[in-house]
């Protein structure tokens, strides 16, 4: 295993009951990578994201995360999970909780930052990502695109090695998915560890370094945005793009 | 999720209070003015086909039981079985001589027939295996027979030359080494023990004091039902049964009993016919809850109730929450199936039997013959009983957050246990308050059984005033508009809370 390699995942399955979602994956993902996961609906790209911080339980196979078995018996996952975030397609934002609050929870909780210091590193993202004017108001007062920037704060308040954006834009407007996908383009250039499974075709070849397409459970094909979208090899991805494009 | 609730403002709820208070003058209004029929009963005779009320248990009920082709109406207290005869749905009420003559005497529309129904003798009823106390206890009534105690205290209650001519006195600087002597009985059986300026009194009160002067012993006289007196004295709850109680074939299988202090009469109790001369409003007021201080029975039942109500509701979230959280998460994580299943019995049970049984099998069975006192007793069983509801109202509240949240605080790095108290509680509390401020009312309402275990909250006071008046009207409807002008006020509270916590996430 190379210093450079941010994730590794072996063998990786996952079956729900007789379905079988993942029939065994092999990747790396290097440090500092931007990967676009992109296939047609029930293809198994958001439960493979799931199962790189184990939200989802697999049923075989091993994930490495820096190096370490995360998937090993004994591991405390919580310790490994504040490493990884990960961005939900429905924010899910705590609504019993203000913005800053939403933003400062954890890192007050979990790395046992004093509250006055969480607040300025989350008033310095709520400024990166244009909110900083929304500190005191609650979830249900946003936007979608808003609560969706708030929801990256969150996740960046921790200071992860690698962020997972779990179909971040799906659930917005069309005219809001903009100002999401400039917020995660800029932290593709800030050098953090990023897998998005998106729908944004436009996005996946602007921003990634790596596209993979996943079909019916496993990787049907990996490369460059300008392999995989301006010559693409495999015919069921030949037939998802002339869909999508 | 959030379920909308009316919302009582305080105009409301001053409003309510208002109509509550104006009841009482209209129930009043409306009662019948006319003269009350004359009972078909009267003589001995007449007996059969009538019907006949009887205080339960006592013995006018087993021999009336014996009478054929009679109703029996079995009441738990005299004072109700005179009340069934006044509304004539019993034609005569079978009850021992002195205290019918306490009833006939403040209600001119009663008389007692003349020819005796049975005589009896009263006696103190000992658990079976105390042999010692039955020989002391046997010791000391012969005593005071011989000595004339015994005689000269009845008169002080029987008789209207010799009524108020002695007081039993205990002697002074008496050694009280041997003990405490726990007394059960029903004060509500004038003049063998009633309740007068809050304390229990009574022939009974005064022979068991002198008994236990006897015996070196201290007096600890405990009020119940009259039917719960044998198995108190059984289970070791009480030392001795002492409520004009006879010696029955039906009674000695299962209890002692020791010899004959007294006799009385039983005597058959009838309408004559004549219009009882009603009391004006404000009289009745006078003598339900002025006269001896008697709203002090309804302020003091009051604190009791309260206080049952607080530490159980207390008790209750703290369990309810614990099953609730325990319950969710074998739910959530497929996990610990077995204490699921344990759990799930735990709730049918309790939610599955009614709390007055729970409340009675906890008095008697668990915990039998331990001394603790009979408050924390209620409070630990309708906290228990609570604890099962508020669980399944909390666990409905878990379960209906979104999945997402669960989801948001692990990927954050929280563990379980700490997504479940920060993100997932917070919200969950709020969608079930109106719930659980449900269950808080009911709960309130609910300790007004504790009376059946012998504590004097506020349902036993208003009892208590009955018992001493003979009138129900006033004191119930007191009773009642007290619990009501609670329960709103409750409402209220958890009105506003709700809407302070709605509030909070817009």
């Amino acid at each position: 295993m190379t210093d450079n390699v941010m994730i590794k995942v072996e063998g990786l399955k996952k079956t729900f009951g007789e379905l079988e979602v993942l029939k065994g994956i092999d990747t790396e993902i290097k440090k500092g990578e931007t990967l676009v996961i992109i296939g047609p609906s029930g293809c198994g790209k958001s439960t493979f994201l799931r199962c790189l911080n184990l939200l989802e339980t697999p049923t075989a196979g091993h994930v490495y995360l820096d190096g370490k078995d995360i998937t090993a018996p004994g591991v405390n996952i919580n310790k490994e999970r504040q490493k990884m975030m990960m961005v939900f397609q429905h924010f899910n934002l705590f609504p019993h909780l203000n913005i800053m609050e939403n933003i400062t929870v954890a890192p007050v909780k979990l790395l046992g930052k004093s509250r006055e210091e969480a607040k300025e590193d989350a008033h310095n993202l709520l400024v990166r990502v244009g909110l900083s004017d929304k500190e005191n108001m609650y979830p249900s007062q946003l936007s979608g695109g808003q609560k969706q920037r708030v929801a990256i704060c969150r996740a960046l308040a921790m200071n992860p090695e690698v962020i997972l954006f779990d179909e971040p834009t799906s659930a917005l407007d069309p005219e809001m998915v903009g100002e999401v996908l400039d917020v995660i383009k800029g932290l593709a250039e800030s050098g953090i560890t990023m897998i998005c499974v998106t729908h944004e075709m436009g996005f996946a070849r602007e921003a990634a370094d790596r596209v993979m397409f996943f079909d019916n459970g496993v990787i049907a094909e990996d490369g460059t945005p300008s392999e995989v979208f301006d010559s693409p090899k495999n015919e069921r991805l030949k037939a998802f793009l002339s869909k999508v494009l | 999720m959030r379920r909308e609730r009316e919302n009582i403002s305080l105009r409301t709820l001053i409003f309510i209070c208002l109509i509550a208070l104006t009841i009482p003058f209209v129930l009043q209004a409306c009662g019948k003015e006319e003269a009350p029929s004359k009972s078909p009963v009267e003589s001995l005779d007449d007996l059969n086909n009538a019907t006949i009320a009887v205080q339960l248990g006592t013995t006018g009920d087993i021999l009336a039981s014996d009478i054929e082709g009679a109703e029996i109406i079995q009441c738990n207290k005299g004072a109700d079985a005179i009340q069934a005869l006044k509304q004539e749905k019993a034609d005569c009420v079978i009850i021992d001589e002195e205290p019918a003559k306490a009833f006939v005497a403040r209600n001119s529309d009663l008389s007692i027939l003349d020819e005796e129904f049975a005589i009896e003798d009263y006696a103190i009823c000992i658990a079976k295996d105390n042999d010692e106390l039955l020989y002391q206890i046997n010791g000391a009534i012969a005593e005071l027979k011989n000595n004339g105690t015994i005689d000269k205290i009845i008169e002080n209650y029987i008789g209207d030359a010799t009524k108020g001519s002695y007081t039993y006195e205990s002697p002074a600087g008496l050694d009280r080494s041997n003990g405490t002597l726990v007394m059960a009985t029903n004060a509500a059986f004038e003049p063998y023990e009633y309740v007068e300026g809050g304390e229990i009194v009574g022939i009974d009160v005064d022979i068991a004091r002198a008994i236990a002067d006897i015996l070196n012993m201290e007096l600890e006289i405990t009020d119940m039902e009259f039917d719960s007196i044998i198995s108190a004295v059984e289970s070791g709850k009480a030392d001795m049964g002492m409520a004009g109680m006879t010696v029955t074939e039906d009674r000695l299988k299962n209890i002692n009993f020791t010899d004959t202090y007294t006799t009385a009469t039983q005597v058959i109790v009838v309408r004559n016919g004549t219009a009882e001369e009603k009391e004006s409003f404000i009289d009745s007021i006078k003598t339900n809850f002025i006269e001896d201080n008697r709203w002090q029975y309804l302020t003091n039942g009051l604190l009791t109730t309260l206080e049952i109500s607080f530490f159980a509701v207390i008790i209750g979230i703290v369990f309810g929450f614990i099953i609730a959280i325990l319950r969710a998460t074998c739910d959530i994580t497929g996990k610990y199936k077995l204490l699921n299943i344990f759990l799930k019995l735990y709730l049918t049970v309790i939610r599955g039997t009614p709390a007055m049984v729970q409340l009675l099998i906890i008095y008697y069975v668990i915990f039998a013959s331990s001394g603790i006192n009979k408050i924390i007793i209620a409070i630990i069983a309708f906290g228990l009983n609570s604890s099962a509801y508020i669980a399944e109202i909390v666990r409905s509240g878990i379960m209906s957050i979104d999945k997402g949240q669960f989801e948001a605080g692990r990927s954050l790095g929280f563990t379980y246990a700490q997504t479940m108290w920060n993100f997932i509680l917070p919200q969950a509390l709020k969608n079930v308050l109106p719930a659980l401020g449900n269950e808080f009312i009911v709960l309130l309402k609910e300790t007004s059984i504790s009376g059946y275990i012998g504590i004097a909250d506020l349902t036993r006071g208003g009892d208590y005033i009955r018992s001493r008046t003979y009138e129900a009207f006033l004191p119930l409807i007191a009773v009642a508009l007290i619990y009501l002008v609670i329960v709103v006020c409750l409402s209220y509270l958890v009105g506003r809370m709700e809407r302070r916590l709605k509030n909070s996430d817009r």
